[in-house]
């Protein structure tokens, strides 16, 4: 199956962009180096705001570091949260999803209601109750782990949605009646049948984590100043907006793009993970 | 006296010339990557009035494409590229969808294939019905012509005429009773003939369908003159609410206790009513041409024939033509006067019907005839016999035969019973109830009955898919209930089903290699070069190719997914299989095919069928011994040959009568 979805996967556009767009934003979070030999902390105030030149193309922000270098060594933050977010979120809300649909009864009458208990909470307003609590700690796990504490909610639905559905099809039945377990079934059948809405949501949040992780940086419950991030530039650069808007610019571009990378990643993996979508 | 009429009715529809006439139709889908796909080629065929033709084919013919073409519902992408369709002489290639409107619903009608899906689910019967008749200004008419009609009553005008005019409403009902019981007093009918006069009077006088003229005709037939009868009807039949109007069309559709069922939803009707409604719906508006696209093909076999001969009637009755779209033979030449066959998007034959079925010209027709359950069941002895040479079949036949009276039981079911919680309600519902029967080893038990009828629930048991509430269903003479784990596998093993629907029995994320060599791997058999080995002769005994390895269930066919799944079957080298409607959601020829291969599978490895099936037809082509079941009882128990010749029970008298096309008579032999 996956040697199918990769071979259809080969021949999407939209897909080898996305690719494209994605292995260079990780070359540039593993490598930073190879794109800046600048230090993202280095900052003279001579330069606050100063314009575009050779070696500094993006030009200066209002606390005089360089642009350019500070949009390239943001990446690995941004990239970091975004991956292990999704990691997290995808594992904690299939396994609750998938154990809620595939039990029924009150395993997901229990289930359920946590989950509707977490979906009132408003993400945004919880993360920035925790992360209060927690200010002392910069380093960007705090992040991620708030943000798989309210983000599986989304996920466990859709996998118990998918997972009940699945779980009604004819071929379990007939897999049970050729001696397989309920267990097996959900490992053999119920969960790939599963897997395809589990996987665009995946990558669908993956953007909205960075987002998140950018908005929280911005209100300055995320990341401490010392980590260079492109929420945390955002929010400085508004300052400057006025004077400089470049300033907010390229930050901004850099997520923007980085994002639509990995929806459109995840509309050619929808597509190509969906058998009934492939043509013969 | 028939004949009579039967000619007059042709010399009449000569005479007016086709109702509908299709000339060298095309039909063209477009693909995503922009290339035509011919539907339909050069298909020709006209419609009389009052005549019903039949397009027979099977799916991806281009039957039901042909007749959406004349309605002017082609879906997606399609689109007609040549060639002419005439109604009534007017041209309909070419028109937009506006002046379609214009035509559908009061000149021509459709009966979808459908029911479940064609009505919406939140709106109620009746207002479905009303919106047909909205759509086509019939509600404005109708309501008008009542009026008009209320002033015209005392007047001397006669109307009389399309039976569409001037309906009985229920409100006017009890006293043109009484007037009519006054009147046939003064006239001196007494006794029986009043009685039956008035039974006639209660059954004919539908409030909503009855017209003023059929009132008065039916006084005059109970005794009474001419102008008493006349005074009365022009008095009481003053027209009817659209209430009335919408119940009486539901009532003429064969639904009983329209004016209540009519405030009903859909979800509270069954399949069959649903049918009802949608053919009163089709039939609303009075068109001239109704369209019926595979009207019956979801519902049970009797409620089929209940309600085809109900549309039969109606369609009589109101002069409309139909054309009738099925892939049933069988069924066609029952019903209708002339048969079209399509193969491939194009008119291979057309004909009468009779003359189509006894001498077939074109090949395809002629495997079609052979082919069709429902005509074969009349001809073929014994399913054995199809398609083996005379010494062999007489060798399997004796064999048959012996097995039949020494072999022990493979499978036995005693007294089996289950039971199942209805929700919101106390009592429990018997899905089964008390049945015993038994299996011989090498041959074929089939279970009969109406969808309820508890037939499915026995095959789950037996492959201890459900558990039983009381009873017991016992392999090689052991209780199927108590196995548990090495046990259970091994009965697992020896023991497989293959389901109805091909489509969902197959897991579609995996390769058609990896569904057959499912079972294997959870068996723990062989390595994996013994079971790409064993998967390949699977294959090669199915009689599939083995490139089919690498594809996925999507990419196949019903028939060869079928194939597949009776491959799966095959994997453990069982003992016993169970096919839970196997072939019911094929095309006759694969279902031909793949009865077929089950039978040979049989001859060659001795297995043992249990075959559960809606259709007594395909029956005799495959079973020695059948039980018929209705409401969860075993009403019948016998030889296939028995019950077909000799049934006990009236259900099963029905349910044999219902097998269309069953009583034809053919001079293939």
């Amino acid at each position: 199956m996956w040697a199918d979805a990769w071979r259809s996967l080969r021949k999407n556009p939209l897909f080898i962009i996305s690719g494209i767009l994605i292995i260079f934003i990780v070359v540039v979070a593993l490598f930073p180096g190879l794109f800046t030999k600048q230090d993202p902390n280095y900052c003279t105030l001579d330069n606050s705001l100063g314009d575009p030149t050779a070696q500094h193309p993006f030009g200066f922000d209002f606390q005089g570091c360089d642009v350019y270098t500070r949009v390239v060594y943001g990446t690995r933050t941004s990239l970091m949260v975004g991956l292990a977010s999704t990691i997290l979120v995808v594992i904690i809300g299939t396994l609750i999803g998938s154990v809620a649909g595939f039990f029924g009864g009150w395993v997901d009458a229990v289930l359920s209601r946590l989950n509707d208990i977490f979906l009132a909470l408003p993400i945004l307003l919880g993360a920035i109750v925790v992360l209060q609590m927690f200010k002392t700690n910069g380093s960007i796990w705090k992040i991620v782990l708030v943000i798989a504490l309210f983000g599986w909610v989304s996920t466990a639905r859709i996998a118990r949605g998918a997972v009940m559905e699945a779980k009604n099809l004819e071929f379990n039945t007939a897999s049970t009646a050729l001696g397989s377990t309920p267990v097996r079934n959900l490992f053999r059948h119920i969960l790939p049948n599963s897997m395809a809405p589990i996987i665009v949501i995946g990558t669908t949040s993956l953007a909205s984590y960075i987002v998140l992780e950018a908005t929280l940086s911005f209100l300055g419950v995320g990341l401490p100043s010392s980590t260079v991030s492109w929420g945390g530039d955002i929010s400085n650069a508004q300052t400057s907006l006025m004077t400089n808007p470049m300033v907010l610019f390229y930050p901004s571009a850099a997520l923007a793009i980085t994002v639509l990378s990995f929806i459109m990643l995840g509309d050619a993996v929808k597509d190509a993970l969906d058998p009934k979508s492939r043509t013969a | 006296m028939t004949k009579n009429i039967n000619e007059n009715l042709v010399a009449m529809q000569r005479a007016h010339g086709p109702l509908l006439e299709v000339k060298d139709l095309a039909i063209d889908f477009t693909t995503d990557d922009k290339r035509a796909v011919h539907a339909v080629r050069s298909a020709s065929f006209s419609v009389y009035p009052g005549q019903w033709v039949a397009i027979v084919g099977e799916s991806g013919s281009g039957k039901s494409t042909s007749a959406m073409a004349v309605l002017g519902l082609l879906p997606g992408t399609g689109h007609v590229v040549g060639g002419s369709i005439k109604l009534d002489g007017q041209e309909l290639t070419g028109l937009k969808q506006k002046d379609f409107d214009k035509l559908r619903g009061s000149r021509m009608g459709l009966v979808p294939q459908d029911p479940m899906s064609n009505l919406n689910p939140v709106w109620r019967i009746g207002t479905q019905v009303q919106e047909s008749l909205k759509a086509n200004g019939m509600d404005v008419a109708h309501e008008k012509r009542s009026a008009l009609a209320k002033a015209l009553a005392g007047a001397e005008v006669e109307v009389r005429g399309k039976d569409d005019e001037t309906f009985l409403g229920s409100d006017k009902l009890p006293a043109l009773m009484d007037a009519a019981k006054t009147a046939l007093q003064e006239a001196g009918v007494s006794g029986e003939a009043y009685d039956q006069a008035l039974a006639e009077f209660e059954r004919d006088w539908v409030p909503g369908s009855e017209t003023r003229w059929r009132v008065a005709d039916s006084l005059v037939k109970a005794g009474l003159d001419e102008d008493k009868a006349w005074d009365i009807a022009k008095r009481y039949v003053t027209g009817s609410t659209m209430d009335d109007r919408i119940a009486g069309l539901l009532a003429e559709a064969g639904l009983p206790d329209a004016a209540t069922r009519a405030r009903q939803y859909p979800h509270e009707f069954s399949g069959g009513m649903r049918q009802r409604a949608l053919i009163a719906i089709g039939l609303a508006c009075r068109p001239d041409l109704l369209i019926a696209d595979e009207p019956t093909s979801a519902l049970d076999v009797t409620v089929q024939k209940k309600i085809l001969d109900h549309l039969h009637m109606l369609t009589d009755e109101l002069g409309t033509a139909v054309l009738f779209i099925t892939h049933d033979l069988g069924l066609a030449a029952e019903r209708a006067q002339h048969i079209v066959v399509m193969y491939k998007g194009q008119v291979v034959e057309s004909g009468p019907s009779l003359e189509v079925l006894q001498h077939p010209q074109h090949p395809y027709t002629k495997r079609l005839v052979a082919a069709a359950p429902s005509l074969a069941s009349q001809r073929i002895i014994s399913a054995k016999e199809r398609g083996q040479d005379a010494a062999s079949l007489m060798e399997h036949h004796v064999v048959g035969e012996e097995k039949l009276e020494k072999s022990e039981n493979i499978i036995t079911v005693e007294h089996l019973t289950r039971e199942f919680k209805l929700p919101r309600k106390k009592e429990m519902f018997k899905a089964v109830d008390d049945v015993s029967f038994s299996v011989k080893r090498g041959t074929t038990l089939a279970i009969v009955g109406e969808s309820g009828s508890g037939k499915s629930t026995v095959a789950n048991m037996v492959l201890k898919l459900l558990e039983p509430t009381s009873g017991k269903a016992l392999y090689e003479g052991k209780d199927i209930a108590s196995f548990k784990g090495k046990e259970l596998l091994d009965f697992r093993r020896h023991v497989q089903p293959v389901f109805q629907n091909p489509y969902g029995s197959l897991d579609p994320m995996y390769s058609i290699f990896r569904s057959i060599e499912e079972p294997l791997r959870i068996h723990g058999i062989g390595d994996k070069t013994s079971r790409r080995k064993r998967v390949r002769e699977l294959l090669d005994m199915v009689e599939m190719p083995e490139s089919v390895m690498g594809r996925y269930p999507n990419e196949l066919s019903g028939g060869q997914r079928q194939r597949i799944a009776i491959a799966r079957a095959m994997a453990l080298d069982p003992d016993v299989i169970v096919c839970d409607e196997a072939v019911s959601a094929l095309d006759v020829l694969v279902q031909d095919q793949v009865l077929r291969l089950l039978n040979d599978l049989q001859a060659e490895r001795g297995l043992s069928y249990l075959f559960i099936t809606h259709d007594l037809a395909v029956v005799r082509q495959i079973a020695d011994e059948v039980v018929v079941m209705q409401h969860g009882k075993l009403v019948e128990h016998a030889t296939t040959d028995e019950v077909f010749d000799h049934p006990k029970m009236q259900y099963t008298r029905d349910l044999l009568d219902a097998i269309p096309g069953g009583k034809l008579q053919l001079g293939l032999d």
